[in-house]
């Protein structure tokens, strides 16, 4: 929306300047010029009507006694919105679970937009208001943008799913529970080979304006480099692109055996679709970005075969990926949660478990409300940093830089229904 | 030649979808001579009424959680009866973004931040009812068709061509009517003067609204079809289109309607000639071809030159 700001703000500053040839009344500049202002005031409060703010709790003051605060800035609106309202759902269970369970926390959800702007006025917004940590934001463009500030700041800041090379090199307190693309993408791409060893034609697409879809190609292209596999043809694209007809039939040209797709639910998922309606018949990729239930809607019955990375799968049998599985059933009618859902869940999870572990380190007779907020901040870095977790992505912990140490990795091959109208995603071996 | 083909069939199909689009927001300026930026929010929620109307099912996001219609229209009724619909939405934003400030002749200028407000609540409606998830219309929906077509080599999705069909008859029959119909001249008239037709005997308000209901029929059925295309990304997918169609109306000559069919269709075309390694760009190519026109040409293609008495 900042666009149509800045378009509209230009446009009045040239009404103002134009001189009246209309016959007007030369009051109605001046008044809708006030008008203008009062409605340029009112614009973003309207456009954040669909976020549909959460949390709970009054601004929290350093030191205050009560829920300590836990900010979050996800996409709530905007093109990666699929991806923030699944992560929405995640730390909603995760704060409804927790409750109670350790120190008491308020979770104060922003929308972060899907954009760096928004996502940087929701994390300064948070951060006035004296948030412990941070969860978020939900793409890695933005963790570029506004985890600096989180950092310079002094509050942790947990990367629900930001997984582009580089994030947690930001700084000391920017750590993230999504595996990084260099070590999920290559499984996928092996498993293709397993699949099928006469591979031998690649192409590669990706979103060329998403910094976890292009780090994510970059990582893909080493691997099939490595394996000899030098794409035929590399296509970008844009996330907020729909038609993807021309870079289709330009690659299909060079009849490829396999593509290898780096893109978001939405975009990627309308691709599949335009890829096999083209007539691709080989062998189908896909980043973790793409795995998300959210893309069977899109693709429907060409999304079958489509083989996809994963850093979570619903078919880990540990107790809490079990009491995960339960609580996400029960709100969503017998739904299976996605990949951004258990990530989100889980950053939750380490601030409550971290905080918890600290208050436990604490004095008897302090508290976690008594430590000033700015030494709160450090001492729950250091303890998050330490910890490790039981989770349902697996067991977790960091390196002392803040990167994730994930065991498990997985490749599941979407599996549609024969309407093409749900599907499911089988591990491979 | 098969790749020439292939190119103008990508190009034409695309472009005839963003002169159908902008055809709306030319509608409306030259009546008012004010962008209505609702535009981009009532074609998708053409798109998700379409998707509705063939039987789609609503996701888990949505206070609609799992709404499904307990009826499922042909497309070939889905596409108009959301036209239908998408019409009666855009009359509902004339009547309370555009009539109250055209009775109080406020600046130009302010329409444009009430229709952007019925852009922003329309969305936001949007993702609240419906979710934020993507939807595709069935694969289905054009069975018996075959999914795809082999013309002179190059591959085409029938989907295109249904697309093509579709707004080319759609701009026909527009063009019949505004030519050739009472109705249709009475609208030229007020969009050359509503003072005047007023005084003709001209019901100029009622000639407005016909002309937010025409044009809100426009964008559902472009936004159904899209949806039926390609997919329904988002509740914000319709803003990108959006600002395409934007560029489509200044490059045709602002209030111009064979000018907004002609730049739709050269946009088009120019997004499909460049090389798939490039194509990431395309939107650059695209708006620099636009710079350069407006450059050689500052009222577009088919733009007429404004007189104004000083």
């Amino acid at each position: 929306m900042s666009g149509w700001s800045l378009l509209i703000w230009q446009m009045h500053n040239k009404w103002q300047h134009k001189p009246q040839t209309m016959g007007q009344p030369g009051g109605i500049g001046q008044r809708g010029g006030r008008i203008l202002m009062a409605l340029t005031v009112v614009a973003p409060l309207l456009a954040a009507c669909g976020s549909r703010p959460g949390g709970s709790g009054s601004t929290d003051t350093s030191g205050a006694p009560g829920p300590l605060p836990i900010g979050t800035a996800i996409a709530l609106t905007g093109n990666a919105s699929v991806i923030g309202q699944a992560q929405r759902i995640g730390l909603e269970l995760a704060h409804a679970y927790y409750a109670g369970k350790g120190p008491a926390l308020a979770l104060k959800i922003q929308d972060g937009g899907s954009d760096e702007a928004t996502a940087t006025n929701a994390f300064r917004s948070l951060i006035n208001g004296q948030v412990v940590a941070l969860i978020g934001p939900s793409l890695s463009q933005q963790a570029f943008a506004v985890d600096p500030i989180a950092d310079r700041a002094g509050i942790p800041v947990l990367g629900p799913s930001n997984t582009a090379m580089g994030i947690p090199q930001i700084g000391p307190f920017v750590a993230r529970v999504s595996a990084p693309v260099a070590q999920v993408a290559p499984l996928a791409i092996a498993a293709a080979l397993k699949l099928n060893p006469r591979i031998r034609r690649v192409a590669v697409f990706y979103a060329q304006d998403d910094a976890y879809s292009t780090s994510e190609a970059k990582i893909f292209q080493q691997v099939l480099n490595k394996r000899s596999l030098k794409p035929l043809t590399v296509q970008k694209t844009s996330v907020s692109d729909s038609d993807f007809q021309n870079q289709i039939t330009d690659t299909l040209r060079r009849h490829p055996d396999l593509i290898v797709i780096s893109a978001l639910p939405s975009d990627g998922g309308n691709l599949v679709r335009q890829l096999r309606e083209l007539g691709f018949k080989g062998t189908l990729v896909a980043g973790n970005g793409m795995n998300s239930p959210n893309i069977y809607r899109i693709c429907q019955r060409s999304c079958d075969g489509m083989l996809i990375a994963q850093s979570y799968s619903p078919e880990a049998v540990t107790p809490i990926n079990q009491t995960f599985l339960s609580l996400y059933s029960k709100a969503h009618g017998g739904a299976i949660p996605p990949q951004f859902t258990a990530q989100a869940f889980t950053a939750y999870q380490v601030v409550a478990e971290a905080l918890a572990a600290l208050k436990r380190s604490l004095p008897a007779g302090s508290s976690l409300a008594g430590l000033p907020r700015q030494e709160l901040r450090r001492q729950l870095n250091a303890a998050l940093l330490k910890g490790v977790y039981q989770t349902p992505l697996g067991e977790i912990r960091f390196t002392p830089e803040g990167e994730v140490i994930q065991k498990r990795f997985y490749v599941a091959q979407v599996h549609m229904t024969a309407d093409g109208t749900s599907g499911r995603l089988q591990l491979l071996p | 030649m098969e790749t020439l083909l292939q190119i103008l069939v990508n190009g034409i199909s695309t472009g005839v979808v963003y002169g159908l689009f902008a055809l709306g927001y030319t509608l409306v300026f030259s009546v008012l001579g004010v962008i209505n930026f609702a535009h981009g929010a009532v074609f998708t929620l053409g798109a998700y009424l379409t998707y509705l109307l063939v039987g789609g099912a609503v996701g888990s996001n949505g206070l609609l959680a799992g709404l499904q219609l307990p009826f499922a229209l042909p497309i070939w009724g889905a596409l108009p009866v959301a036209g239908l619909l998408t019409a009666l939405v855009s009359l509902a934003v004339e009547a309370t973004a555009f009539s109250p400030l055209r009775r109080h002749q406020a600046e130009p200028l302010l329409y444009l931040i009430t229709s952007l407000g019925a852009e922003v609540i329309l969305v936001n409606l949007l993702q609240i009812m419906l979710g934020a998830e993507g939807y595709s219309l069935p694969t289905t929906a054009l069975d018996p068709l075959p999914v795809t077509l082999s013309l002179a080599g190059a591959q085409v999705r029938t989907v295109q061509l249904v697309l093509l069909v579709v707004s080319v008859l759609v701009l026909a029959v527009l063009t019949l009517w505004l030519e050739g119909s009472r109705g249709g001249k009475a609208l030229q008239a007020v969009s050359e003067d509503a003072t005047t037709a007023r005084l003709l005997g001209i019901n100029s308000d009622a000639m407005i609204r016909l002309c937010f209901a025409v044009s809100g029929f426009l964008a559902g059925l472009a936004g159904g079809l899209v949806g039926l295309s390609f997919s329904i990304p988002g509740p914000y997918f319709g803003i990108n289109y959006g600002l395409k169609a934007l560029g489509v109306l200044v490059l045709g000559g602002l209030g111009s309607v064979p000018g907004a069919v002609l730049a739709g269709l050269i946009v088009g075309i120019a997004e499909a000639l460049v090389p798939g390694e490039w194509s990431g760009y395309k939107g650059a190519i695209a708006y620099g071809f636009l710079f350069a026109v407006l450059l050689l040409r500052p009222r577009g293609l088919l733009g007429r030159t404004q007189i104004t008495k000083v």
